[in-house]
C-alpha cells in the first residue's frame, strides 16, 4: 500500500522506488570547470549515507543541484522518487537540508528564524518548532538572538530547521563542523535515531571517522565523479587485512614468517610487526601465524587483526593518494 | 524515473503536503506575517525609519510649539498652511521616498546576504511567492509610518494654525468671501490703502511716517489717481468716502491672491497630499525592492535610489535636454511631481508652471505603473533565476 500526493492536479504515487536520491548523468559546469561530471548516484531509503570526497571534489555542488539551489546542465535526478525540478515543490516538502554552514538572520532569535522557515512550509510545520528545538537541545537558547550563537549552536539550529518539514530525507553538509566532541556524539546519536525512524540521512563530511561510525553506505566523489558507492562493509571487504603482532623476538619472527607460504608482507612497526595478508585470505591464516611463532619458541604478547580503515581506503581510491608524501 | 511502482513507504508522509500549494506564486499570510516580523525587528533600520518619517517633523513642530508658547509675539504659531506645505514638499516627500527605498533595498537583499535564502528555497516554496511576500510585509511597515508622520503634521498644522492671516503685513480675517473682504476693507480703509499691493499708484493717503500717495510715476496700467483737487491742483487728502472706495477697489483687486492663503490646510488638500506622499513611499519601496533583488546587495542599491531622488529627478524635471525630453519624462520622480496637489509648492523647487517639464497626467500615471511593474518583474526574475 502506498500513499499518494497531488501534483499539478493529478495524483502521484507518494513513495515510488527504493532510492531516496537517484541521479543519472548529472552534470554541472562552471565555465570550463566541470564540478559535477555525469554523476550516477543512488542513495537507498532508510539509511545513513555518507557522501565523501576531497576538497573541491564537487560534493556541495551536487547537493546544491539536488536541492534546486542551482541548475543542472545535464542529466536527470529524483528525490524520494519525485523527479526534480519537475516536481521539486512536492519532493522538497519532505526534504530537510543544511548546505554549507548554516546561516540565519542574526537579529532574530532561533525560534523566530524557525518561524520564518516554517511559514514557507505547510501549516503543520509551525507546530514542530518546539519539538525540533527540543530534539537538538536548543530550547534553553531558543529565544536568544542568533548573532549570539556559537557555530555549534547554529549547526543545531540548522538541524532543527531541517526537522520542520518532518522530512523523509535529510541532506546534511558537514553537520559536525563546529561541534565539540560531546556535540559530535549527540549529532551521531541523533542521526542514528532519525534513521531508526525510517528517514534517510545523506551526510556530506570530510570527517571520515565520523562517517564510518555513522553511516551504512557511502559514495566517494572525486573530481566531480562518483568513483565508488555501496555499503561500507562491502567496499572495505575488498581490501587487505593487516595483522599486528607484538612478540619477544620481532626480527626472528619476521624472518620466520617471510619463509612461510602464507604470502604475507611483513613490516617492522614501532609496536612489533605489521603483517599484510593477501586479499581474500581467511581467518585460518591468522591461526597459522600464531602456530609458526609459538612452535619457534617466540613469545606472542598480542596478535590483532586490523581492518583497513575508511580513511586509508579513501586515500587509496581518491586523487589525494597522489598528493600524499 | 518519476514513478517506480508499489514500494511501501519507509517513513510517514508529512501531513498537509498535498494541501499547502507551495508551488503557487501567491504568498501565504504566515509568509507575509513572518517577513513583516523579520523587517520590524531590525532595530537600527526601524529607528532610522521612525526618526525620519515621524521624528523630524515631530521635533520641528515641537520646537515651534514651545517657542510660540514661550514668546508668542516673537514666534508665530507652530502650524498653519505655510508650515504644512513646507514640511510636506520639503521633508516628507524626499525623505519618505528615501526611507521607503532603504526598507525596500533591505527587504530585497538580506535573505541572500545573510544566508537565509537557501534555507527558504529548500522548503520547496515558490521563489516568486517568497519575493512577493516581501511587498505587503514592507508596505505594512512603511505606509503606516509615513501616515503617522503625516498625521502629526496635519494635526499640528490644523490645530495650531494662526487665528488671523497675515496678508501684506496686515492681520486679516481668513476665509472671507469677496464681498466680505471688501466690507472688511471699507472698515479698515486706511490700512488697506497703505499696505495692500495695488496695480495703480494712489496718492494722498496718510500712512504715518511713510505717506503713500506721492506721485512717483505711472502704475503698471499707466493710470494715476489724483486727489480731489484734480490734475494740476496738487495733492489734497482723500475724503473718507473716496478712501473707502479706494480700499474696496484694492481689496477687490487683491481677492484672487488673498483667497490662495489659508490659515490651515483644507481637509481635501490634506487627503490629496497624504495619498500623494504614500504613493511616493510605495514607489520608493517597490523600486528599491526590485533593484536590490536584481543587484543582490543593499548598499549600492540604496545609493542609487538616493541619487535617483535627489540628483537625477530634479535635473530631469527642470532641465530640458534636447532630443531627450521623452526620456526625461520616463523618470518616475517627474511623473509623481505632476501628480503633486496643485496647492503645494513644487517639491523639486522652482515654479511648477515655468520650470517643470510638461507631461500629461495620463503619461505620468503610465510612467509610475511601468516603474512599479518593471522593477517588480526584474526583481522577481532575478530571485527566481539566481543560484541560492
Amino acid at each position: 500500500m502506498s500513499a499518494t500526493t497531488t501534483v499539478d492536479g493529478s495524483e502521484v504515487r507518494d513513495t515510488p522506488g527504493r532510492w531516496a536520491v537517484e541521479t543519472r548523468g548529472l552534470t554541472k559546469r562552471f565555465g570550463a570547470n566541470v564540478a559535477v561530471d555525469g554523476v550516477d548516484l543512488r542513495v537507498p531509503r532508510g539509511c545513513a549515507f555518507g557522501y565523501l570526497g576531497p576538497n573541491g571534489a564537487g560534493k556541495t555542488t551536487l547537493i546544491r543541484v539536488l536541492l534546486g539551489l542551482t541548475r543542472a546542465d545535464a542529466g536527470t535526478m529524483s528525490l524520494l522518487g519525485f523527479e526534480v525540478p519537475k516536481h521539486r515543490d512536492v519532493a522538497l516538502a519532505r526534504v530537510g537540508a543544511i548546505v554549507d554552514e548554516p546561516r540565519f538572520h542574526g537579529h532574530l532569535t532561533g525560534r523566530e528564524n524557525l518561524q520564518l522557515l516554517a511559514a514557507a512550509r505547510e501549516p503543520a510545520a509551525r507546530d514542530r518548532i518546539g519539538p525540533a528545538l527540543e530534539r537538538v537541545d536548543m530550547t534553553h537558547r531558543a529565544d536568544d538572538r542568533v548573532s549570539k550563537y556559537s557555530m555549534g549552536m547554529r549547526q543545531r539550529l540548522g538541524v532543527a530547521a531541517c526537522l520542520l518539514g518532518d522530512p523523509q530525507l535529510l541532506i546534511l553538509d558537514e553537520p559536525m563542523n563546529g561541534l565539540d566532541p560531546a556535540g559530535m556524539r549527540e549529532m551521531r546519536e541523533m542521526i542514528a535515531s532519525l534513521v531508526a525512524e525510517g528517514r534517510t540521512v545523506v551526510l556530506s563530511s570530510h570527517l571520515l571517522d565520523e562517517v564510518e561510525r555513522t553511516c551504512h553506505a557511502i559514495a566517494i566523489v572525486d573530481q566531480g565523479k562518483v568513483i565508488r558507492q555501496g555499503s561500507i562493509s562491502e567496499l572495505l571487504a575488498g581490501t587487505s587485512l593487516v595483522v599486528e603482532v607484538e612478540c619477544s623476538e620481532p626480527d626472528r619472527a619476521r624472518t620466520l614468517l617471510e619463509r612461510t607460504t602464507i604470502g604475507a608482507d611483513v613490516d617492522a612497526t614501532p609496536r612489533g610487526l605489521g603483517i599484510t595478508l593477501p586479499v581474500g585470505a581467511d581467518r585460518d591464516v591468522i591461526a597459522e601465524i600464531a602456530r609458526v611463532l609459538v612452535e619457534a619458541g617466540i613469545s606472542v604478547y598480542r596478535l590483532e587483526p586490523i581492518h583497513t580503515s575508511l580513511e586509508s581506503w579513501f586515500l587509496q581510491v581518491t586523487s589525494r593518494l597522489g598528493d600524499s608524501p | 524515473m518519476t514513478v517506480v511502482p508499489d514500494v511501501t513507504a519507509s517513513a510517514p508522509t508529512p501531513a498537509g503536503v498535498s494541501r499547502d500549494r507551495r508551488g503557487s506564486w501567491i504568498p501565504t499570510f504566515p509568509m507575509i506575517a513572518t517577513r513583516f516580523m523579520e523587517l520590524r525587528k531590525r532595530r537600527g533600520l526601524m529607528a532610522a525609519l521612525v526618526g525620519v518619517t515621524i521624528g523630524i517633523p515631530t521635533v520641528f513642530l515641537a520646537i515651534r510649539l514651545i517657542l510660540h508658547a514661550v514668546a508668542p509675539k516673537t514666534y508665530g504659531p507652530a502650524g498653519g498652511y505655510d508650515i504644512f506645505t513646507a514640511l510636506v514638499a520639503g521633508v516628507l516627500y524626499v525623505f519618505g521616498f528615501i526611507v521607503a527605498a532603504t526598507l525596500g533595498c533591505t527587504a530585497g537583499s538580506v535573505d541572500l546576504t545573510e544566508g537565509m535564502f537557501r534555507h527558504l528555497v529548500v522548503t520547496g516554496r515558490s521563489r516568486l511567492a517568497l519575493y512577493l511576500a516581501r511587498i505587503p510585509a514592507g508596505l505594512a511597515i512603511i505606509v503606516p509610518l509615513v501616515a503617522a508622520g503625516f498625521a502629526i503634521v496635519c494635526a499640528v498644522c490644523a490645530f495650531a494654525a494662526p487665528t488671523t492671516l497675515n496678508y501684506d503685513g496686515v492681520s486679516v480675517p481668513a476665509g472671507l468671501s469677496r464681498s466680505g473682504l471688501e466690507s472688511w476693507a471699507a472698515q479698515h480703509a486706511n490700512v488697506v490703502a497703505c499696505n495692500f499691493t495695488t496695480n495703480r499708484i494712489i496718492v494722498n493717503v496718510p500712512c504715518g511716517n511713510r505717506p503713500r500717495g506721492v506721485p512717483i510715476g505711472k502704475g503698471p496700467d499707466g493710470t494715476v489717481v489724483n486727489g480731489p483737487g484734480g490734475e494740476g491742483a496738487g495733492p489734497a487728502p482723500l475724503t473718507p468716502a473716496q478712501l473707502r472706495a479706494e480700499a474696496i477697489r484694492i481689496a477687490n483687486e487683491n481677492y484672487t491672491d488673498y483667497s490662495r492663503f489659508f490659515l490651515s490646510p483644507s481637509n481635501s488638500l490634506m487627503i490629496k497630499t497624504g495619498l500623494w506622499i504614500e504613493l511616493e513611499a510605495i514607489i520608493g519601496f517597490i523600486v528599491g525592492l526590485g533593484l536590490s533583488s536584481l543587484l543582490g546587495q543593499r548598499t549600492i542599491a540604496v545609493v542609487m535610489m538616493v541619487v535617483l531622488e535627489i540628483i537625477i529627478t530634479p535635473i530631469a524635471a527642470r532641465a530640458r535636454i534636447p532630443h531627450f525630453e521623452n526620456l526625461q519624462r520616463a523618470v518616475v520622480g517627474l511623473a509623481t511631481a505632476h501628480l503633486e496637489p496643485g496647492a503645494l509648492p513644487l517639491a523639486l523647487g522652482g515654479d511648477r508652471r515655468v520650470d517643470l517639464l510638461h507631461e500629461s497626467t495620463l503619461v505620468a500615471v503610465g510612467v509610475i505603473l511601468a516603474w512599479l511593474a518593471g522593477w517588480t518583474i526584474l526583481g522577481a526574475w532575478r530571485m527566481v533565476s539566481r543560484d541560492a
